[in-house]
């Protein structure tokens, strides 16, 4: 068990090549971190320089409090497992648990309390004979796991383990996956570009983007205050939409239409310079409101063009009345009113709901509750 | 656009069967997808279609006009493979154009009309920037947003597409997909479209069919594939978090019937429920076994006793969604997966919490067991 402090770290390649940039951030003991953003940001860098694969070119790596930058991977004890599992097929599923044990040189008596220890919070009582070849994708993940965690590490870093697994059964070993975290509270770092994964098994999320730290909180801070446009949008599907609007004050928006202006209120404030300016409204799919008739305050008229069934819910296509004849999305879930392509409808953007967004993509509501 | 009819189709590879004695109609103008996991044989019927394999026996009419023995080049199909097949010494514009200059469509266009066409199939996919470029210069997702648009930009008798979208990152995935529908709404067309990924068939098709193993469970709209799958595959095919399965036996009691599972998880079924259940019994060793089929958003969870179809587990693990949080719970060989809604009660739940789960007996199936299900 650990805390796990990054200061100030770079990662310089050839030809001052930045993979990662002036990175600070600290994954907390027996916490779950997702480390989350698109290929090529700079997650897998990191990755690695916590695993001590890759050289920190500037900063510092403290494991408790110790720095580990000289260390070897060996000497860090962590426990790393892959996309791919990696099991030994030729060995039956206890002898791939067991084998960091075995090159410890462990005596076998140690070496079977251990297994049957983690078999049983891992469930793998039924399947210990079995060759890894013969067993479910799903369970072919938890036999990886245990021998990542077998040894006891410091800190588990896990690299996309459950990305390529088929949809259904990805619910599952996320919930196991859950289960076991809160049972053995080892602090694990979980390396994805999925936000799907980041948002269902971490405590809280780590946001990077072109080799920089762009947020980190939990997943409600993420969802319900992103720092900017790039995480408000990569995170929740489908994306955030976004529409442009003007600011009339410090505490109005409004959407310009042909028949005049329509103001919607916001909660919180932006600073007073921002009067006058066009800037970004954004605004969740999941959180509109939309009504078959007309009645509301600050409602805007649409048509709707696109209705796509998802089973749970209908992801609705609207064309906004404003100038820009912005299209949005609108997820209604499943018993609500059902709409049909071609209706007409009203938008209504709640104030507590909306997010603003100037020129340089920063989010500018201050005081939001 | 043309009508397209299976009749008794069957396809062997040496001696694997692939497709088994296959009958179906594809109306006029109808987007039809065909759902179904690795290996269903989706592939292959549209490569029967397009006339690149032959079937082993039946047969496949085009508008009633029987075409196993046309090939390929008259059937005026139009087709989007998963893997892409671009040429590679023609630049994004001249892949997109080919189909445009094939003399066999006498198409005739001028330098004007073809560039028009493939402009605008190019931006309506957001790949007019690429049309300059060589495939080898771009990424899998630009690559297969290419190969649609080759596919698109003419108007065949009939549109197959083999998992269009499947190599776009989410994000990209979701927008194309809604571009389909459109296309969709706008040129109504005869479209066949293969995928293995639910919410594509569900947001796109008229109707859609679930295919395993070369043979369908079930062919209907999207909602009523969704609403109420005829086969615990089709349940289990559409929807995360899976539609929960649970296997028990059928226990009738002083005139009531209940389905029964392990010691403590009992419901009461009235009527109706009892006919369809034991329509799909199973009896064996004197017991009636049948498997119950019900949804993560048709059990509600609350702290007290709801109704008599209430039962209390306690929680095994909890994993978010956005909005939601998915609650899951042991029974017996299986999970039991409920979704809660964030307001709800039940948002910090621990693990071994108890919580009473209530099931919605009209959104209760009842099947004969066709699969496994594994617990991971």
């Amino acid at each position: 068990m650990s805390k796990i402090d990054c200061k100030n770290i770079w990662r310089i390649y050839d030809g001052n090549v930045v993979g990662v940039k002036d990175l600070t951030f600290t994954c907390n003991d027996k916490e779950f971190l997702a480390i989350l953003g698109p290929s090529g940001s700079g997650k897998s860098s990191t990755l690695r320089m916590l695993a001590g694969l890759e050289e920190v070119s500037k900063g510092e790596i403290l494991f408790d409090g110790e720095v580990v930058n000289e260390l070897g991977p060996a000497e860090r004890n962590i426990a790393l497992a892959f996309e791919s599992y990696a099991l030994y097929n030729r060995m039956s599923v206890y002898e791939n648990v067991a084998f960091p044990l075995r090159a410890k040189g462990m005596n076998n008596e140690n070496v079977d309390k251990s297994v049957k220890e983690i078999s049983e919070v891992l469930n793998l009582g039924a399947i210990l004979k079995k060759r890894p070849a013969e067993l479910a994708g799903g369970d072919q993940q938890r036999v990886s796991l245990a021998r990542a965690l077998i040894r006891k590490p410091n800190l588990t870093l896990l690299d996309e383990p459950i990305s390529h697994m088929d949809q259904r059964i990805r619910t599952e070993v996320r919930i196991q996956m859950r289960r076991i975290h809160e049972e053995l509270g080892n602090t694990t770092i979980y390396v994805t570009h999925d936000q799907e994964e980041a948002i269902s098994l971490c405590d809280r999320i780590l946001i990077i983007y072109n080799a920089e730290l762009q947020q980190i909180g939990t997943v409600d801070e993420i969802y319900n205050k992103p720092v900017n446009k790039f995480v408000a949008y990569f995170v929740g599907q489908p994306g955030m939409n976004f529409i442009k609007c003007k600011v009339e004050s410090p505490e109005n928006i409004s959407l310009q239409t042909n028949n005049g202006k329509i103001i919607f209120g916001f909660t919180g404030f932006i600073d007073p310079k921002h009067v006058g300016s066009e800037i970004t409204m954004g605004i969740r799919p999941q959180q509109i409101r939309i009504f078959g008739q007309e009645g509301q305050k600050s409602t805007i008229f649409g048509l709707v063009k696109i209705i796509e069934f998802q089973g749970d819910s209908d992801v609705l296509t609207v064309e906004l009345d404003d100038i820009n004849k912005t299209r949005i999305k609108v997820v209604i879930p499943a018993g609500g009113r059902k709409y049909k392509e071609k209706d007409t409808c009203w938008i209504c953007f709640q104030p507590e709901r909306i997010h603003l967004f100037d020129r340089t993509e920063k989010a500018i509501i201050e005081k939001k509750s | 656009m043309a009508e397209i009819r299976f009749e008794n189709v069957t396809k062997y590879y040496g001696r694997k069967l692939a497709i088994n004695d296959l009958s179906f109609t594809v109306k006029e103008g109808e987007f039809f997808s065909i759902l179904g996991p690795t290996g269903a044989g989706k592939s292959t019927i549209l490569k029967m279609l397009a006339g690149i394999e032959p079937v082993s026996s039946g047969k496949i009419f085009f508008n009633d006009i029987l075409v196993n023995n046309l090939s390929p080049y008259k059937r005026n199909v139009s087709m989007a493979f998963e893997s892409y097949n671009l040429y590679s010494h023609f630049s994004v514009y001249e892949n997109i154009a080919f189909p445009l200059r094939a003399p066999k469509w006498k198409l005739n266009l001028s330098k004007e009309e073809e560039r028009k066409k493939v402009v605008e199939i190019a931006s309506f996919l957001n790949i007019e920037d690429l049309l300059e470029r060589r495939p080898q210069a771009l990424s899998g997702g630009q690559k297969q947003r290419v190969s649609l648009a080759r596919a698109l930009v003419r108007k065949p008798l009939v549109y197959l597409l083999d998992e269009p979208i499947a190599h776009l990152d989410a994000k990209l995935k979701f927008s194309t997909q809604t571009l389909l529908r459109e296309f969709m709404i706008n040129y109504k067309s005869t479209i066949i479209y293969v995928t293995h990924d639910y919410r594509e068939a569900l947001a796109l098709s008229d109707r859609m069919m679930v295919l395993r193993k070369g043979k369908f469970d079930q062919i209907d709209t999207p909602e009523k594939i969704y609403c109420s799958p005829k086969v615990d595959f089709v349940g289990r095919s559409v929807g995360v978090p899976p539609m929960n399965i649970v296997d028990g036996e059928l226990i009738k009691k002083d005139g009531k019937t209940t389905f029964k599972v392990g010691k403590y998880f009992t419901i009461v079924l009235k009527n109706e429920l009892v006919k369809s259940a034991e329509k799909v019994a199973k009896i064996e060793n004197d017991k009636r076994h049948v498997r119950l089929g019900i949804r993560c958003d048709d059990i509600k969870l609350s702290e007290k006793k709801l109704s008599d179809n209430s039962f209390q587990l306690p929680v095994y693990a909890a994993v978010r969604e956005a909005e939601s949080s998915v609650i899951s719970f042991e029974l017996e060989n299986t999970f039991l997966l409920v979704r809660a809604k964030e307001n709800a009660e039940c948002k910090k739940v621990q693990i071994s919490d108890l919580l009473w789960l209530d099931f919605k007996p009209e959104r209760l199936f009842f099947y004969e067991k066709t699969m496994e299900i594994y617990k991971s």
